[in-house]
């Protein structure tokens, strides 16, 4: 295939994910109002705990007591990216119960193409709810606010954060074939995110968690987005962070790839491609 | 060789296992056995066997959905798998099932996808859609969505689906299966009269439809357990057995009908039973010669509730020649050690 006719390839994929994901439009609606109104009940808990919306204790191990900020940016950026972990890794496994699938692999575009396509259609849909979510949460009285000089760094980590998800997601896709299910693993996966990467507490507080949390790339963007938007630093050690989430990028893709292609000959090995 | 001798399928030896289950447990099916078969281009052939033959597994395997475990495939000369994209580009496929396409999304949607996969784009693209649609009896409902269709529309997208890329080799799995009589003739006409006569299409047709196989192809492949038993004619597998008779007797319930096979003169029993009732078929150059003994067996084992001589059809000759029904399901047919 031509670079052309595979980028036609990409573009048929794109059009076609979009325009079967808002032929069901309470989907759009739940991304977009569930992951905000998840985060209150903790926000809450946290009130109920303190007795305000300020801890000292929270200060000394994050440098902002302003803990519902905090929880707040590590629900945005996790919905970013767990709904694409979602979207991609499962969309595999969607086309075999579509019944389409075995049609994806005969044809001479490799599935990889077809991922690609899906990975863009995810990310256009997913950057607009989490958009949506942004505006409103800028809107109430959180302590959040957006300027340009905040968004453009944070639009950069953001990108580079999917780029490395989005390899772990096409590897998860292949499992996906193989295993035949999608929703225990990433639930698993949401959890063992939540617990290693300071999504809804510090890490700092656990050594364990500390440690571990240095592994994954989510940590690495949430400490330099929150230094941005929450503690208004400017010197967050930007490109250090940049640098780190690259190499982490470049091994995601790379094993994500491989990993695909070879559990995507197994399926066909064992016969299993359509199977759902 | 020259390019057009090249037949356009070549089948060689072709073994596909299935491994099941884990540790102790662990099964092996063999579900095609050393299958060849070579089809020239422009022909109509047909692949016939029962449910669980290994028609869908070959097919599947010269669609590269599948890699074979021994033997090797080629597409107009080029191996399925060492040169795959070259081979998927001049493969139709379709399977049976309505679960093959978007519901979500109208025929057009659905054509303008799987045409970017194929590589085929703008007004080329468009062209071609418009011709399949326009073929097919689609235009007035080329904008509603799949799911408003009955399943005779749907399998004609199917088939639209299949021939979009104009490929030279189309592979058809049990096209009518499932379909009223009405698309059902549609169907097998447009694969005779469009895409074979007028196009010159090569076609590989699966069917466990006698009627279809005898009606539509040149030649046709025997297939049960995972072999293929034959390939001739038609016409050559009627003369095969000649002078033979079919006794068909259908009896309440499931007598032994081991014994039968012991009768003089008798060359085949085949057994059948469905909604309590077993069709029995016994093959005999002289059906009327073994009817009274037929019955002394099979009095005691129910009630008889009618009894045919008949001369043969293809279906008998598929009994004749490998001693199991086309009704029968034949799946998990033959368990290979590890």
């Amino acid at each position: 295939m031509s670079l052309t006719a595979t980028a036609a390839a990409i573009r048929a994929e794109m059009v076609k994910t979009i325009r079967i994901y808002f032929s069901y439009p309470v989907i759009v609606v739940f991304w977009a109002i569930f992951p905000v109104l998840w985060v209150l009940p903790f926000l809450f808990q946290g009130k109920a705990l303190v007795g305000s919306y300020d801890s000292a204790a929270f200060e000394r191990l994050t440098g902002s007591g302003n803990y519902m900020a905090f929880i707040l940016i590590g629900a945005m950026v996790s919905n970013f990216v767990f709904s694409g972990l979602w979207g991609v890794g499962n969309s595999l496994r969607e086309e075999t119960y579509w019944g389409t699938m075995e049609y994806i692999i005969a044809s001479p575009t490799h599935p990889l193409v077809v991922l690609i396509g899906k990975t863009l259609a995810e990310a256009a849909v997913t950057t607009c709810i989490v958009a949506l979510q942004a505006t409103i949460i800028s809107l109430l009285p959180f302590g959040i606010s957006f300027t340009v000089a905040k968004v453009l760094p944070v639009l950069l980590l953001v990108a580079l954060l999917m780029v490395g998800f989005y390899g772990f997601a096409i590897a998860f896709a292949g499992f996906t074939l193989l295993i035949k299910e999608a929703h225990g693993w990433v639930h698993t996966l949401e959890w063992v995110f939540f617990l290693f990467s300071p999504i809804r507490y510090p890490v700092q507080v656990n050594i364990i968690t500390e440690f571990v949390s240095k592994l994954i790339p989510l940590t690495w963007a949430l400490v330099a987005i929150r230094a941005i938007i929450l503690l208004n630093q400017r010197d967050v050690g930007l490109w250090n962070i940049v640098g780190i989430l690259l190499a982490m990028d470049a091994a995601l893709l790379v094993g994500g790839y491989f990993t695909f292609v070879a559990l995507e000959r197994k399926t066909r090995r064992d016969g299993t491609v359509g199977m759902h | 060789m020259k390019e057009e001798l090249t037949p356009a399928l070549e089948v060689q030896s072709v073994v596909k296992n299935f491994r099941r289950g884990r540790g102790l447990k662990r099964k092996i099916t063999r579900a095609v056995d050393g299958a060849t078969l070579t089809l020239p281009r422009g022909e109509l052939f047909g692949l016939l066997g029962p449910n669980g033959a290994g028609k869908t597994t070959l097919v599947r395997c010269i669609a590269t959905l599948l890699i074979p475990d021994a033997g090797t495939i080629k597409v107009l000369g080029h191996d399925a798998f060492k040169d795959s994209l070259y081979c998927r580009q001049r493969i139709g496929l379709l399977t049976s099932g309505e679960r093959t396409l978007y519901w979500k999304l109208s025929a057009r949607d659905n054509l303008n996808f799987f045409a970017a996969l194929y590589g085929l784009t703008g007004k080329a693209r468009d062209r071609r859609i418009d011709y399949l649609i326009e073929l097919l009896g689609l235009k007035e409902v080329e904008r509603d969505r799949l799911e408003r269709y009955s399943s005779g529309m749907k399998q004609k997208v199917s088939l639209a689906r299949a021939i979009l890329h104009d490929p030279e080799l189309i592979l058809l799995d049990e096209p009518s299966l499932g379909l009223d009589p009405q698309f059902a003739r549609f169907i097998r006409q447009f694969i005779k009269d469009e895409l074979n006569r007028k196009q010159g299409k090569t076609i590989l047709l699966t069917t466990h439809y006698m009627d279809e196989a005898d009606e539509l192809c040149r030649r046709i492949a025997f297939i049960n357990k995972g072999r293929i038993v034959n390939v001739k004619t038609p016409e050559q597998y009627k003369r095969d057995i000649p002078h033979t008779e079919v006794l068909e007797i259908r009896l309440q319930g499931q007598p032994d009908a081991a014994p039968l096979q012991a009768l003089p003169g008798v060359e085949r029993v085949a057994s059948d039973f469905k909604d309590g009732v077993t069709t029995l078929k016994v093959v005999a150059p002289r059906a009327e010669a073994v009817l009274s003994e037929a019955i002394e067996h099979l009095r005691k084992g129910g009630r008889i509730l009618g009894i045919d001589i008949k001369q043969p059809t293809l279906e008998d000759v598929f009994l004749y020649v490998t001693g199991t029904s086309l009704g029968a399901d034949t799946a998990e047919h033959k368990p290979v050690a590890e």
